[in-house]
């Protein structure tokens, strides 16, 4: 039954994609939508009773290849993957259909319907295929489809940016390729069932683990793969951003899980390690860039660095618990990580969909043309205030929990670990204390840049709230971001089943409406009784407010704002750059802030008391030492090669005739 | 969850707190008068300030928002839930499924992220200003008070503040450098969290107009003052009930419950003459300095880690 619907579901979007190809603009637009969220609704179901009930679901149908039959398997940890990507699929298909029309009329919007739906299809197929030919077929369908939303817009930035991305998955799926092949070597069989059983020597073990970290980490955009992920994230549509950094990095994740964990079995410690200290520098190094962005989009982009690096977080002490024999460990270092990766897919997706919305409005990415849209556009400042509160993990929602379990694991890690462990965890933990405090900071500012205060151009002023099927995909995404917080102790347990599922041990993590991480004396939560408290506690200042309420005059509204006497106007308020400057000066090195001179202020100099410059954006110091010299040293050798490339004709013929004799002689030999 | 009784407890003490947190801040204030050798304010002059706020008319800047109406509540009703959570007169916590210090830490972020976000929301531009210190400051001392309240649950071997509390209300003389450290650490984040002089980043007063209150008035700043008072009661708390448990109820009596109220004040009273030594023999600091002292704070968490580590 799981497996019908799960056909289904793809069934549904591969049709919603022909048909937006061959169907009008419009009708394309809604047909997309409501293949889109058909195929989330069926998708859903599939996956939700594997989740319930633990069990792997199954079917092989032969393919046209003899050495590779497609397998499909529907285990817990794919069912997860399976309702993560479903549910957003659902939400970004109804918000897509109203963005599209409005947004991108009459510029392809057939051709977008058709690779969204691609796209999502072949996620779909990525997380449930058991088969390394066609894992590696599906992978690379889902960067291909994704490629051609990233260049959508045909701009400069598009393409270049599109170039990048394409050029980082296919290096990261050429390492996951070989770290296959590999396993293909020693097992002699394509199937990830064989892959499993093998018994692979340690060294070659750690060689595959290493392809792969690395191949997917690309994908999932960790530092330091994750120059991509700033640019091509922000140059596609929103609908598609939000399925880019909400879902398709996560298949990073999973492919990290799935060859570490369920191929390999995690043998080794510092294989765990390494994941954890990767995943610790890009949840810092995430959020300290993303404070530097005044592009809304590339400032959420950043986040998802900092994000994947919590996840890897909780993944890399499973794997330390797995390999340690700390089985409790690593079920708890898992439940944290699987959490946290539903979570940051439904609030970043939230997110992408309310800058979105913005961007309709402003036309442009430019947080500092907008602010004042918390009149005007009321509901999206909502949902996009539940997904800032949702990503900064302020309590009761979806993201503290999350980040709770990760602080758990780390205390769990640090108390009964390895020496290493007891130094490093508790490390980890502050990185992650740095990187939600900064996230804080980052989404007031993104926040009360973009919504708050007065309007900073004239169609922020002008603007009107979204209509109401862009304002309902964003409502379910926000209603699950309160109800994965407040519901904690429904969904907690729904990610022990695919950590048991994982570790082979089984953690006990809720009982009535607490949480907790295995041991209730290590910590307790609830988070239903902390909405309970905030909501009725809101009553005590209403009351105190209320005794007088009677003798005070009624509110004066719109006053001017105190300017020391001049006249205020929405340029004196804080801007995006200038509120986030105290951490461009306190974290300097990590920005990599250059100063340069330049002639014209050179000369003009000596009139001039002082003359201030600034750049505009921040220079990423992985541009300047890691993409920079690769991009020149592609250019060198580019221009070495062209000598081949002479223009004579009759070189070219030797060639050809070269070429023919290394082969004949290759063949005869 | 938690019985009828921790309930009431948990209540109790939230009403109390608040009720206490204008006395502590006239408290202050008298301190402040009588190391400049001034009279000064009678000691309940903070709640006719705040009676008297509550009858002005309230005025609202035109770019303000609901977040800029919205935030005194918030800030009142999250600081009374933490109020709620600590252990005061007991070693456990009255709501112990919300006392731990992971929760701890983020409400207090909930509390930065509205006070920050109103500031933008007013249109000011100091509170704008303020708003932004008081998120940089938010992650220069969320790593100190972070650490240092991990490595207390490491030497407790539990996240619940109640079993902190109980373990170094114990004395049973464990990692005796390590303890100390941590309460020095601690120690220190309370302070800088209390806003007092050199640490008034964000509500500077003579720099900023008192940054992200600059344009509230009447109930709207009246609750504020007083959720102001309550943070700095509820940061001293912390460290009396978590780390300096010493008089408080082992079993939860009449008698002993009223001993610990009577240690409780006691402590609290002398915490503040500290606070107000040190604020008033301190000047003014820039902000940029601030992040030294931050960073100091750091090391001396870092120095309880190790101590923790090799077992001093």
């Amino acid at each position: 039954m799981p497996l019908t619907l799960f056909a289904l579901s793809i069934a549904l979007y591969v049709a919603g994609a022909l048909a937006s190809l061959v169907l009008p603009e419009r009708a394309a637009s809604r047909m997309t939508a409501v293949s889109g969220a058909l195929g989330g609704v069926a998708g859903f179901a599939a996956a939700l009773p594997v989740l319930l009930d633990g069990e792997p679901v199954t079917a092989t149908l032969a393919g046209p290849f003899p050495f590779a039959h497609f397998i499909v398997r529907l285990d817990p940890l794919s069912a997860l993957m399976v309702l993560t990507i479903s549910l957003v699929s659902a939400a970004v298909a109804v918000f897509g259909a109203a963005y599209v029309e409005e947004e991108y009329a009459s510029r392809g919007i057939g051709a977008m319907g058709f690779f969204m739906n691609l796209f999502i299809a072949s996620m779909l197929l990525v997380v449930v295929c058991d088969n390394a030919m066609w894992f590696i077929v599906f992978f690379e369908a889902m960067s291909l489809t994704s490629y051609f939303l990233v260049v959508f817009e045909q701009d400069d930035e598009a393409v270049s940016a599109g170039w990048l991305y394409f050029l980082i998955a296919h290096a990261g799926a050429i390492l996951v390729l070989i770290a296959f092949l590999l396993l293909f070597a020693v097992t002699g069989s394509l199937d990830f069932a064989a892959f499993r059983g093998a018994a692979l020597p340690a060294p070659l073990a750690t060689v595959v683990f290493l392809l792969a970290f690395f191949g997917f980490g690309a994908k999932a955009g960790m530092v330091p793969l994750h120059i991509w992920l700033p640019r091509a994230h922000p140059a596609a549509p929103s609908h598609a951003s939000a399925l880019l950094s909400g879902v398709m990095i996560k298949i990073g994740v999973f492919g990290i899980i799935k060859v570490s964990i369920d191929l390999l079995g995690a043998t080794t410690v510092w294989w765990g390690v390494l994941v954890l200290v990767f995943g610790a520098v890009s949840s810092v190094l995430g959020v300290v860039w993303a404070l530097a962005e005044h592009d809304i989009k590339r400032l959420l982009a950043y986040h998802s660095v900092e994000n994947i690096g919590i996840i890897l977080m909780g993944v890399g002490i499973g794997m330390i618990g797995i390999a340690a024999g700390q089985p409790a460990l690593a079920a708890l270092g898992l439940v944290a990580g699987l959490y946290h990766l539903l979570n940051h897919a439904v609030f970043k997706s939230l997110l992408f969909l309310g800058a979105g919305s913005v961007i309709t409005r402003i036309q442009s990415k430019d947080m500092g043309r907008m602010g004042g849209l918390l009149h005007v556009m009321p509901w999206t400042a909502l949902a996009f205030l539940i997904g800032a509160l949702g990503i900064c993990a302020v309590p009761p929602l979806n993201g503290f929990v999350s980040e709770w379990f990760t602080y758990q694991s780390l205390f769990l890690a640090a108390l009964h670990g390895s020496s290493l462990l007891r130094l490093l965890a508790p490390l980890s933990a502050v990185m992650l204390g740095i990187a939600s405090a900064l996230a804080v900071m980052c989404f007031v500012k993104a926040f009360g840049v973009t919504f708050s205060g007065e309007p900073r151009s004239a169609p922020a002023a002008a603007a009107t709230e979204v209509g109401w099927p862009m304002l309902s995909g964003m409502g379910l995404l926000a209603a699950c971001c309160v109800a994965f917080g407040v519901g904690a102790p429904v969904i907690a347990p729904l990610m022990r089943d695919v950590a048991t599922s994982l570790t082979g041990h089984r953690i006990e993590v809720a009982s009535g409406l607490v949480v907790f991480p295995g041991d209730a004396g290590i910590g307790v939560l609830s988070t239903p009784l902390m909405a309970v408290l905030l909501l009725g506690l809101a009553f005590v200042p209403l009351v105190i407010v209320g005794l007088y309420a009677g003798r005070r005059p009624r509110p004066r509204i719109g006053a001017e704002v105190w300017a020391c006497g001049y006249a205020p106007d929405a340029g004196m308020s804080v801007s995006a750059s200038g509120f986030a400057e105290p951490i461009k000066v306190l974290f300097r090195p990590l920005y990599g802030v250059r100063s340069w001179t330049d002639a014209r202020l050179e000369a003009t100099r000596p009139w001039f008391a002082a003359i201030p410059a600034g750049a505009a954006w921040t220079e990423q110091l992985w541009d300047r030492w890691l993409l920079a010299p690769l991009g020149r040293g592609v250019q060198i050798a580019g221009e070495r090669m062209q000598v081949l490339q002479g223009g004579d004709f009759r070189i070219y013929c030797l060639y050809i005739v070269a070429a023919l004799i290394v082969l004949l002689a290759a063949a005869v030999g | 969850m938690p019985n009828f009784l921790q309930l009431a407890l948990a209540i109790a003490q939230g009403a109390a707190l608040l009720l206490l947190a204008p006395i502590v801040s006239g408290f202050c204030r008298v301190l402040r008068a009588k190391i400049h050798t001034r009279t000064g304010p009678p000691l309940l002059q903070d709640y006719r300030d705040i009676l008297k706020l509550l009858k002005r008319q309230e005025v609202v800047p035109k770019g303000a928002g609901l977040i800029f109406r919205a935030m005194p509540f918030i800030l009142m009703a999250t600081l009374l839930l933490v109020a709620m959570s600590l252990p005061v007169l007991t070693f456990a916590s009255p709501l112990s499924a919300i006392g731990n210090l992971f929760t701890f830490v983020y409400l207090l972020a909930l509390v930065r992220f509205f006070f920050s976000l109103s500031g933008i929301d007013s249109g000011s531009s100091f509170a704008g200003i303020g708003a932004s210190r008081e998120t940089t400051m938010g992650a220069l001392m969320e790593p100190v008070i972070l650490l240092a309240l991990f490595v207390a649950a490491l030497l407790a071997g539990s996240t619940n503040l109640g079993q902190i509390s109980a373990s170094f209300g114990s004395l049973s003389g464990g990692l005796i450098a390590a303890e100390i450290a941590v309460m020095a650490a601690v120690a220190f984040a309370v302070f800088v969290e209390m806003g007092k002089v050199p640490y008034d980043m964000a509500e500077a007063e003579q720099e900023l107009q008192e940054g992200p209150l600059t344009e509230y008035s009447g109930p709207g700043l009246a609750l504020l003052k007083w959720s102001i008072s309550l943070k700095q009661v509820v940061m001293a708390t912390l460290l009396i009930g978590v780390f300096l448990p010493y008089g408080a109820a082992a079993t939860p009596t009449v008698a002993t419950l009223l001993w610990a109220a009577l240690a409780f004040l006691i402590k609290l009273a002398v915490v503040f003459v500290v606070v107000a030594l040190i604020e008033n023999s301190s000047a003014r600091n820039r902000f940029f300095m601030a992040s030294r002292a931050t960073w100091a704070g750091f090391g001396i968490a870092t120095l309880a880690l190790v101590f923790y580590l090799v077992g001093l």
